[in-house]
Order: structure tokens, then C-alpha cells, then sequence
């Protein structure tokens, strides 16, 4: 899976140096928070509280294991993406995983259009997505919940933040498709190519096939 | 000219969802419990009885009415889950439950003959007389037809019953054999039409080889999309196989139902109801589909054409088609 060319896959890079652990603190609250907040999402994983998930950014340096445990649920970076600790894996872009979070997109058809994989015990991707899914997280508002009173002054930073992130993400993509533009008319130029090709071989075939003469 | 309203019936697998869709202009909700009553029986998905009562609170207080599917057939000996579903049904007063099985239906219609009776797609009533039968003996107030008419037929039907009739829009497709269909089950030992979970993620597999995305159901390879094909749901009559030296889709193509276009066709063959299939889908689906199907309602009800939907990233497949509605290839 290729990541997009996104401010996440820049991030991601300049995050390359800064060690999984460090993580922790920020991703062990940001649990605690969703825990507190929408104990639904463990209750719904049923009989699957006790599976390991590995959450699996692909534009992101690190993965992360979830135990989705409703008394002690874990959350834990890991930068060498350790598959074989976990019963399930989901990957995808960290924006695409976090519009699904927040039930902005649809995880099957996320699937459909091939932005989502998935590894291992579907049952238990399954359940995690109908469960999160279920559970209406807001994750800003949800962290923006712990500021008290200063939680208005930074839902102004985090707004201005998101739109600082869209024009980037808009400048990015004009980029790529600067430096694609050249790779594309070549492509385009196959593409053509090869149609006409098809188109002679099928006409070539008719004709041969109007020459044969039948059985008796 | 203004057209009668047609009634939109939406899928809710979740009390968000329900939300959602309610808020989205949803006239029914349709839902199921988690357990194996409904045909929906996957992980994480469905509603207890608390939710069921907040759901309904919440529907009834914006106009709207929940629908309980109880449309698996109970299993041999074992009917009391089956008799619990309805009976709680009843108990929190919602508008209909949805049932297919001849014994389920006597049990509702004796035990709260005040609950409303919905024939569900699964029992596949498609002609008259089979129609008729459940309206005499279960006094069955609507009848959701299979997916295996054409609009020319439906208002055929419609003229030959006295009964209000229901049919899906939108969504996953079956092949033509609803509530008889055992592809899975002999795939997995688990039956959709008793378990309720056609395909069950616990027969599912992926498996990624580099260049293309095997599926898997139980012992069976089902598909291999290559790399940035849109892929479709792990079920038997959307696999891929070899026959005759070729591989094709033998079945059907991973492909979605739209009517969007065909609602004023739909409304003047008679047809009370539009169903979105979707239980098992997210919220962000429910909310766009059901916005997208209200606001052609509505359109087609003023007389109007009902604008283009844009719904084929939602669709299996990232495809759509109007099936056996107009049957085109015949």
C-alpha cells in the first residue's frame, strides 16, 4: 500500500528520529480519555476484549497495538510494525483511519475502493469497526474536554490548526501533481498507444474470422 | 402533478446510526438485536434492549418509526430467542417487527395480535397467492418483495393484492433465492437464513500477495482484486471462478442496487415503501445514501425528476446497477 503524499506523510518523516516510547504519555491519555468518555466502544467488542489489534498508519514511522479491554484497555506505539503480535491489522492513510474514528467515512467503502487492508481475524476488525463506529468519538472535542476553561480559546488553535492543514494538504497535491504531470502525458500516451493496437488486433481477427471458411 | 410519498425505510446496526439516519430524513428505521433473530448477526453490531427503548424514543420524538427485524427462521427445538424477540418488540412498542418464518408469524399474530406484521424479503413472497396467504392467515400489513421483479411486474402484483408493498433501492445485492439461499452455509456450516451472518467474518480470510488481495470464505478462494481494483464484499455469489478455461464472475459482479432514477416508475407502480439495505454499514454511509434517497422523495413527490445521487463510492464495487428492476439482459 502506497501512502498518499500528504502533511502526515511529511510529519511522519520529521518523526522518523523521535523514539515509539516517547509516544506513550500522549496516546496512553488519549485512551484514557476515549475510555472514559465512550465505554460503549469496549462494551460492544464482546467476547473480543481481549484481542490485540495492530493499528497500522501507513504514512506514520510508528504502528500501534490496541487492547481494546474495557478494564484495562492498552494503547501502545510500536515502530518496528510487530504483525506477529497481533490478531488482526488494519492499514491506511492516519487521516483516512481517523475519519473512520469519527464515522466521517464508511470502512466498507473505504474497502471497496482499496484504501483499507486488513490482516488476520476479521471477526475481530469487524467488531472494532462496528463498535467505533457506533460510538460517535469526537476526538477534539473529547481532548478539548480536558482544557476546562480554556477549552475555547483552544478549539480556535485546533480550527486554525485543521485550516493550516487543508491549505497545506491542497498545496502538497498540487505539487505531486506538478511532478506527476510529465510520468502522466507519457502514461496517457501508452495508453492510446495500446488502444489502437487493441483496436486493429480485434478488426484484424474479424477479418480473419469472415475469410474461414465453415465446417461442414 | 404531485406523485403519493413514498415511505423511506433505512438501516440502522447501531443507536448512531439510527441517529443518523433519522436525522438524515429517514421515515422508518429498520433494526434487529444482537443476537442470531435477525439477519444481520455480526460482531459489534445491533442493539440491546436499552438501546432499542432509547432508539425508539428517539425516532418517535422526530416523526419517525423503528421497524424490528426478526427475519431468520428460528432454529429446530430452539424457537424461544425467536419468541423473546418478539415479545420484547412488543413490550417497548415498536411500529412493526419484520418476520419470514410461517411459525414466528403465528406466535406474533396470537401472542400480540396488536403488533404490526411486516413480511420480510426472506420469506420471498413474489406472486399473488403467496402473498395473499400471509395477509389472510397473519393479517400481514406489508410485504418486502424479493429482488427478482421487474417494475412491470410489481405493479402487475400491486394490482392483484390488497396490501401495502416494500422495495429495496439501494445497496448489496443478493442473487434471485432470498431466504433460500445456502451458498454460505455450505461454505462455512454457518446459514444465513438460521445463524442470520452470510459470510461470517469468522469464515473470512485476506490474504495480500504482493501484486493482488486474495479473499477467502472458509476452504474456499472467492476473489483476487489487483492492486487498486475495487473490491467487494467476501460472499460465494460474488466470487470469481474458473469455468470453461475462463474466469469470470459467474454469479453477479460486486455490484450495488440504485433506483435513484426509477423512483417515479416505482411510486406509479403502486409501491407504499423504499428500503436501503445496509445494517452492517457505517453512519457515514446511512447519512449520505439516506439524504441523497430523501431529497429525491421528496423531488419525485413535488413532480419533479429526482437529481442524480452520486452514491457509487458507497457501492460494493464502486459499481451500480437497477438489477432485475429492468432487467436488461433479457
Amino acid at each position: 500500500m502506497t501512502p498518499p503524499f500528504s502533511p502526515v506523510l511529511l510529519a511522519g518523516m520529521a518523526l522518523y528520529p523521535v523514539p515509539a516510547a516517547m509516544l506513550q504519555p500522549a496516546l496512553s491519555a488519549a485512551l484514557l480519555i476515549i475510555h472514559r468518555s465512550h465505554p460503549d466502544v469496549f462494551e460492544r467488542m464482546g467476547e473480543f476484549t481481549g484481542s490485540v489489534i495492530l493499528i497500522d498508519p501507513i504514512d506514520l514511522p510508528y504502528a500501534f497495538l490496541l487492547t481494546p479491554d474495557g478494564r484495562a484497555p492498552k494503547l501502545v506505539a510500536a515502530r518496528n510494525h510487530p504483525t506477529n503480535e497481533a490478531d488482526a491489522v488494519i492499514r491506511g492513510p492516519l487521516l483516512s483511519l481517523l475519519d473512520m474514528l469519527e464515522g466521517r467515512l464508511d470502512g466498507d467503502a473505504m474497502f471497496f475502493s482499496r484504501k483499507l487492508e486488513i490482516e488476520g481475524d476479521t471477526e475481530v476488525v469487524v467488531a472494532l469497526r462496528n463498535a467505533v463506529d457506533g460510538a460517535e468519538i469526537d476526538l477534539t472535542a473529547d481532548i478539548l474536554s480536558l482544557f476546562g476553561p480554556f477549552a475555547g480559546p483552544a478549539r480556535v488553535a485546533v480550527k486554525t490548526a485543521n485550516h493550516v492543514a487543508s491549505l497545506a494538504s491542497r498545496d502538497l497535491q498540487t505539487l505531486a501533481d506538478a511532478l506527476l504531470a510529465p510520468s502522466m502525458a507519457r502514461h496517457d500516451a501508452h495508453d492510446a498507444r495500446l488502444r489502437k493496437i487493441s483496436d486493429k488486433l480485434g478488426d484484424m481477427d474479424k477479418r480473419t474470422r469472415k475469410r474461414r471458411p465453415e465446417k461442414s | 402533478m404531485t406523485c403519493p410519498s413514498l415511505e423511506l425505510v433505512c438501516p440502522a446496526g447501531t443507536p448512531a446510526a439510527l441517529r443518523s439516519a433519522v436525522d438524515a430524513g429517514a421515515d422508518c428505521v429498520y433494526l434487529g438485536f444482537r443476537d442470531e433473530t435477525n439477519a444481520r448477526n455480526f460482531p459489534g453490531l445491533n442493539f440491546n434492549n436499552r438501546e432499542l427503548a432509547e432508539g425508539l424514543d428517539y425516532a418517535h420524538q422526530r416523526g419517525a418509526k423503528v421497524l424490528v427485524a426478526i427475519n431468520t427462521y428460528p432454529e429446530a427445538g430452539n424457537p424461544g430467542p425467536w419468541y423473546r424477540a418478539v415479545d420484547t418488540a412488543a413490550a417497548l412498542e415498536a411500529d412493526a417487527v419484520i418476520l419470514a418464518d410461517i411459525g414466528l408469524l403465528d406466535y406474533a399474530t396470537t401472542t400480540h395480535p396488536g403488533l404490526r406484521r411486516h413480511l420480510s424479503v426472506q420469506a420471498s413472497a413474489s406472486n399473488p397467492e403467496a402473498i395473499r396467504f400471509y395477509v389472510e392467515n397473519f393479517d400481514v400489513k406489508r410485504v418486502v418483495l424479493p429482488r427478482v421483479l421487474t417494475v412491470a411486474e410489481i405493479a402487475a402484483l400491486n394490482k392483484q393484492i390488497k396490501v401495502e408493498t416494500e422495495v429495496f433501492v439501494f445497496g448489496g445485492l443478493c442473487v434471485m433465492a432470498e431466504g433460500r439461499c445456502a451458498l454460505s452455509s455450505y461454505a462455512t456450516g454457518i446459514s444465513p437464513n438460521k445463524n442470520g451472518a452470510c459470510s461470517p467474518a469468522s469464515h473470512v480470510h485476506y490474504e495480500d500477495e504482493g501484486d493482488r488481495l486474495v479473499s477467502k470464505l472458509g476452504d474456499f478462494t472467492i476473489n483476487a482484486f489487483d492492486t487498486n481494483e475495487p473490491a467487494g464484499y467476501p460472499t460465494l455469489c460474488k466470487g470469481r471462478f474458473m469455468a470453461g478455461g475462463k474466469t469470470s464472475y459467474l454469479f453477479e459482479e460486486p455490484t450495488s442496487l440504485s433506483l435513484g432514477t426509477m423512483l417515479p416508475e416505482l411510486a406509479e407502480a403502486g409501491v407504499t415503501a423504499l428500503k436501503i439495505e445496509g445494517r452492517q454499514r457505517g453512519r457515514a454511509y446511512v447519512a449520505a445514501v439516506v439524504q441523497a434517497f430523501r431529497q429525491a422523495v421528496d423531488a419525485v413527490h413535488a413532480g419533479q425528476t429526482p437529481p442524480l445521487m452520486n452514491l457509487e463510492n458507497f457501492s460494493e464495487g464502486q459499481q451500480e446497477t437497477t438489477g432485475v428492476y429492468e432487467k436488461t439482459w433479457r
